[in-house]
């Protein structure tokens, strides 16, 4: 049962993939409606890294490590604020 | 370098051009071994930004090849890779006001403790209290800076020992419960900011016994460390 983390855990990688701290970012899911900053998100962590909504567990973001990639899938509203 | 406990060892690092942290952030750790091997773990930042130094404290896991080399080989002068601060989640800045309730299980004490001595820094008279669980008294990390905080009239300390107390022990003798989150305070009509950080399952109780005390889930921030960690 508690093998899950939370999106903290992954703040590193998704600066190394997104040039700026993730966890601040807030998700709207589209399957409950919720609102949650990335960093509250669940990180279950197998073959590849997911997300999930900390309300219904709906998928927020696959993330799939190779050594030469990263493949990144979204669900839901990412609102992300950048400098202008 | 500091013995904290016999697992856990604090060291203090020179990190050259470092552009600060938040209390409460982490670092990540990468270790290459001389057959290129690599290894890669995160650490919580123990030290106050105000510090000189940049703190992490590290608890020797089981089998966990990255804790192993910092607890037990590791010689001052040695150098690694090191990426951070980040976070911004979990954080906590004087500015950003309190009540705050800090919830600690065992090693979840580390960014907490960068909270509460950032609020020393910067002589905050925010109202915080830290409620740490922890097995046994000599489990229990800056436990000499924990008691220093009785003069503090801002600050309360509460231990709950879950196995074994010392006799004489004034603190409490359980797991984390509702009459004990009621005691400690401060109560939900305060609306703390509350950071709770420890393994996933103290985290979890944790959270869900403040949400049953009518505390905002919204103003509960946690942190979770699992035991694929090392």
């Amino acid at each position: 049962m508690d093998d899950w983390l939370d999106g903290n855990a992954i703040a590193g990688v998704l600066v190394e993939i997104f040039g700026r701290d993730m966890t601040t970012v807030v998700r709207g899911c589209p399957s409950c409606g919720a609102r949650h900053e990335v960093g509250a998100h669940r990180l279950y962590r197998g073959a590849g890294l997911v997300l999930r909504c900390p309300s219904c567990d709906d998928v927020a973001l696959r993330l799939a490590l190779a050594d030469d990639r990263r493949l990144v899938t979204f669900q839901g509203t990412w609102s992300v604020e950048l400098p202008a | 370098m500091r013995e904290e406990t016999a697992l856990t060892r604090t060291l203090a690092l020179d990190t050259g051009e470092w552009r600060g942290h938040l209390a409460g952030q982490h670092v990540d750790v990468r270790l290459t071994a001389e057959d290129g091997y690599q290894a890669q773990r995160s650490y919580s930042i123990a030290s106050a930004p105000e510090s000189p130094h940049l703190e992490l404290t590290v608890e020797r896991v089981e089998e966990g090849e990255v804790s192993e080399w910092f607890t037990e080989e590791a010689h001052p002068g040695d150098q690694f890779e090191l990426r951070g601060p980040i976070g911004g989640h979990f954080t906590w800045r004087v500015e950003d006001g309190g009540p705050l309730l800090l919830v600690a299980g065992g090693a979840g004490l580390v960014p907490l403790m960068a909270m509460l001595r950032h609020r020393t820094a910067r002589h905050s008279e925010v109202d915080a209290r830290l409620l740490l669980s922890a097995r046994r008294l000599h489990e229990v990390i800056y436990r000499d800076e924990l008691g220093a905080f009785a003069t503090d009239p801002g600050v309360e300390v509460a231990i709950a020992l879950t196995r074994e107390q010392p006799s004489g022990w004034q603190g409490f003798d359980r797991r984390i419960d509702p009459a004990m989150l009621v005691e400690v305070g401060p109560p939900a009509a305060a609306a703390p900011r509350i950071f709770v950080c420890g393994p996933t399952g103290f985290v979890e109780r944790a959270a869900d016994l403040l949400v049953a005390l009518g505390h905002d889930p919204r103003a509960i921030r946690a942190e979770r460390f699992g035991p694929s960690g090392g």
